[in-house]
């Protein structure tokens, strides 16, 4: 296209500045060749399994068969209208909205206090860093497996110390009032850890002489957090959002092993309910259909706080 | 065509140019199938399985078997299914009993009628030598598509050390809905609003809860869904009605049965704990139970108010559609070993399974452990009532609708009624597409 363009100009003099065009990029592509041949090798293993597989989910989008036995034919956008119909979608589309908020703000928040309470370096603040960044250690999965052991009705560990406290004991995992909380405390307990790192990390930037400046005027703990620190986590805020926000779409090893959606698709997470209609329905055009809306939701979101980090940090 | 897929197959594992080259050479050396197997029960079942291939190996030079595992029922259909698209399917696959129905309309598995009629045997014949119940999930359109191979029924779990604490006589187990409900309610403990002891725990977990609500539907007299049809279930009816209103009742009512949907593995904990007295659970956890109880049990069929029924559960021995004639013939020679009288009863004794063949319950060995361990007896007995399990176009999805509700009714969400009208109505949405490519397709 760059290059086509200047051509179609009504341009006086026409063959010189094509020409000029053409060699500055000719050129261009010689300097850089050397960088398009070491990123070669990722490239085509992008392209195998990135690239590759996100087109074949857009042609997959397209088709579908309307009877078991018929060919599969082209469709165009009816199972994308099919999957926004679909009440299960939108469920786990609701539920996918509460988890992320109600995963990331209290993990956020944890992390923060985290960051604060051990940002200065001794042996015991190491000690409790390392305590706190354990759940992150932990496989999802191994953890869900504890985690089913710890919330047994009746008997599990939880039951076993709350439960006396309770007047009835809570089915944690069995009640669909309960269950996606019991999920969300699991990943909160899970990422705080986490995203407590990238706080630490930002801590450090909070230039000293800013402080000792605010120190000198006065400035009790609280002022100095709210007018300096806070400002200055400004693009850790952000980044850990965007984190935030992508781990609660995409981590759901959890749901798998604990509860399977259930009960009554009440913790049904989007990626979950594209599992389900790939592997339990075997229909391969509404499960790419929702892949596809994912993906979508998932690149505007990023491409939004990426230019809103861009933007902070170019106005700063 | 052998030659590019085991070159093919050298490079993928990255093997040498020349280990790949050598490969052809000896043409001649033993027909390579895999088998692949899921283990739903514990880990136990790998190294068994690992036993058994080695032992196939050794006595059948002419093929090499490789057990694969593949994770759970659900993710050994999902393998399947991704390896039959990418052209390599393997040639044995162990498959959940009731997904055989739902592979025969994709037009996913090798019909084995001509495999049979090879060895010069009938149909009648061969599926004569397993148990009448599971033939139901093996024979689609007259066709032979699944060989039995371990198996299960729901069975009734009683502590009979709690029985006797209540006064109840543990060798006369409850036989019907009404004793089953006098007996929990007696063995249920309460201080004051909050219950200490279960009376009975029923699980309710996606698969779990539609084997139960299931089981308790043709007790009740019910059918849960065409035997010879895959696009009809029968959720909103007076059998299934009954059922989840008794389960409900049980909740509800009586509060002899915790609110809420409980796992298969809560429940089992719970009834090992002491925390329920009684439990419906598989004769596959029989073993488990067997290993764990600190107190006597004793186990019944499960009881009925109409007749005694259940549905069976467990896996079939399958081929998958697309595998070669050389390899179709090893995996038969391996289908027809594995579920020989010896060594399904060597199977059944190692995971609790019972055997389909029924004359492993012949074999000197298993005469002797049913002897030290008549528990086993009960689940065997219990085959005479049993049923073909749950198998429509789309199973899973066409069970979940109706799972759904009843996770709603045990979580005093909603009326048995309301939900198997709801569940229904998704039920026949999910099964329109098979209905108007057969049913409803009019001349």
């Amino acid at each position: 296209m760059g290059l086509a363009e200047p051509a179609a100009l009504p341009v006086a003099t026409s063959a010189a500045p094509r020409l000029h065009v053409l060699k500055r990029f000719l050129g261009r592509f010689k300097a850089s060749l050397p960088a398009y041949l070491l990123l070669l090798p990722s490239l085509v293993f992008l392209a195998l399994f990135t690239y590759g597989a996100m087109g074949r989910v857009l042609i997959d989008a397209l088709y579908q068969r309307a009877t078991p036995k018929a060919p599969v034919r082209f469709v165009g956008l009816d199972n994308i209208a099919a999957v926004l119909a679909d009440p299960a979608f939108t469920g786990a589309v609701v539920n996918n909205l509460v988890y992320a908020i109600g995963t990331a703000i209290p993990s956020i928040g944890l992390a923060l206090l985290f960051a604060l309470a051990l940002s200065r370096t001794n042996a015991v603040s190491s000690a409790l860093r390392a305590a706190l960044f354990l759940p992150v250690l932990i496989p999802m999965v191994a953890a869900s497996a504890l985690f089913l052991f710890i919330f047994l009705p009746n008997v599990g560990l939880l039951d076993y110390y709350i439960g006396r406290l309770l007047p009835v004991v809570p089915n944690w995992l069995g009640d669909p009032d309960i269950a996606l909380t019991a999920i969300m405390v699991i990943t909160i307990w899970k990422n705080a850890g986490y995203y407590m790192l990238f706080f630490l990390a930002g801590l450090q930037a909070v230039p000293e002489d800013v402080m000792e400046a605010a120190h000198l005027d006065g400035a009790g703990p609280f002022m100095r957090l709210r007018y300096i620190i806070l400002p200055e986590l400004k693009p850790t805020f952000l980044f850990v959002i965007v984190i935030a926000t992508l781990n609660a779409v995409t981590q759901v090893d959890h749901v798998f092993v604990m509860t399977k959606g259930g009960p009554s698709n009440s913790t049904n997470l989007v990626l979950f309910y594209i599992y389900q209609q790939a592997v339990e329905h075997y229909d391969i055009g509404k499960a790419s259909a929702a892949t596809l809306l994912t993906l979508a939701a998932l690149m505007g979101l990023t491409a939004l706080s990426f230019r809103t980090m861009a933007n902070r940090e170019g106005g700063a | 065509m052998l030659f590019t897929r085991r070159l093919m197959l050298g490079l993928a594992m990255a093997g040498s140019m020349a280990g790949a080259l050598a490969v052809p050479a000896m043409a001649e050396g033993p027909t390579e199938i895999d088998l692949f197997f899921p283990v739903p029960v514990d880990g136990k079942l790998a190294r068994d399985m690992g036993t058994l291939i080695k032992e196939f190996n050794e006595t059948h030079p002419a093929i090499k078997a490789t057990a694969v595992y593949t994770g759970s029922y659900d993710d050994t259909l999902i393998k399947t299914r991704a390896s039959i698209k990418a052209g390599k399917p393997p040639a044995a696959v162990i498959m959940s009993a009731n997904f055989l129905l739902d592979m025969q309309i994709e037009n996913e598995l090798t019909n084995l009628d001509g495999l049979i009629a090879a060895d010069g045997t009938t149909k009648d014949q061969f599926l004569g030598q397993f148990f009448p119940a599971l033939q139901g999930n093996a024979v689609i359109n007259r066709s032979v598509y699944g060989v039995p191979f371990h198996n299960s029924t729901p069975l009734l779990y009683i502590n009979a050390d709690k029985a006797k604490e209540a006064g109840l006589d543990p060798n006369k187990p409850p036989q019907t809905w009404a004793e089953l409900t006098d007996w929990a309610k007696k063995l249920t403990k309460r201080e004051g609003d909050k219950v200490t002891q279960w009376g009975i725990a029923i699980p309710c977990a996606y698969d779990y809860c539609g084997w139960m609500i299931e089981t308790l539907t043709m007790t009740n007299g019910g059918r849960y869904y065409n035997e010879e049809f895959g696009g009809e279930v029968y959720y909103d009816t007076p059998s299934m009605l009954g059922a989840l209103t008794w389960w409900n009742d049980l909740v509800y009512k009586h509060k002899v049965h915790a609110p809420g949907a409980t796992p298969g593995p809560a429940v089992s904990t719970s009834f090992i704990s002491g925390n329920a007295a009684m439990m419906m659970l598989s004769t596959g956890s029989l073993t488990y139970v067997r290993d764990n109880a600190k107190f006597n049990y004793k186990v019944a069929f499960i009881p009925r108010n109409v007749r005694n029924a259940v549905p069976i559960g467990g896996a079939s021995l399958i081929v998958p559609a697309g595998v070669e004639a050389d390899k179709q013939k090893a995996a038969w020679t391996l289908i027809k070993w594995m579920t020989s009288p010896e060594k399904s009863a060597w199977w059944s004794r190692a995971t609790g399974y019972f055997a389909p063949n029924m004359a492993a319950y012949k074999t000197p060995d298993m005469v002797e452990f049913l002897n030290k361990n008549p528990d086993a007896k009960t689940a065997v007995e219990q085959l005479d009532v049993a049923k073909p399990w749950f198998a429509t176009y789309k199973t899973v999805p066409v069970r979940k609708t109706l799972e759904d509700e009843v996770m709603l009714v045990l979580n005093g969400k909603k009326q048995p009624k309301e939900a198997l009208v709801a569940a229904q109505k998704a039920a026949d949405e999910t099964l329109k597409p098979y209905n108007a490519e057969t049913s409803l397709k009019l001349p």
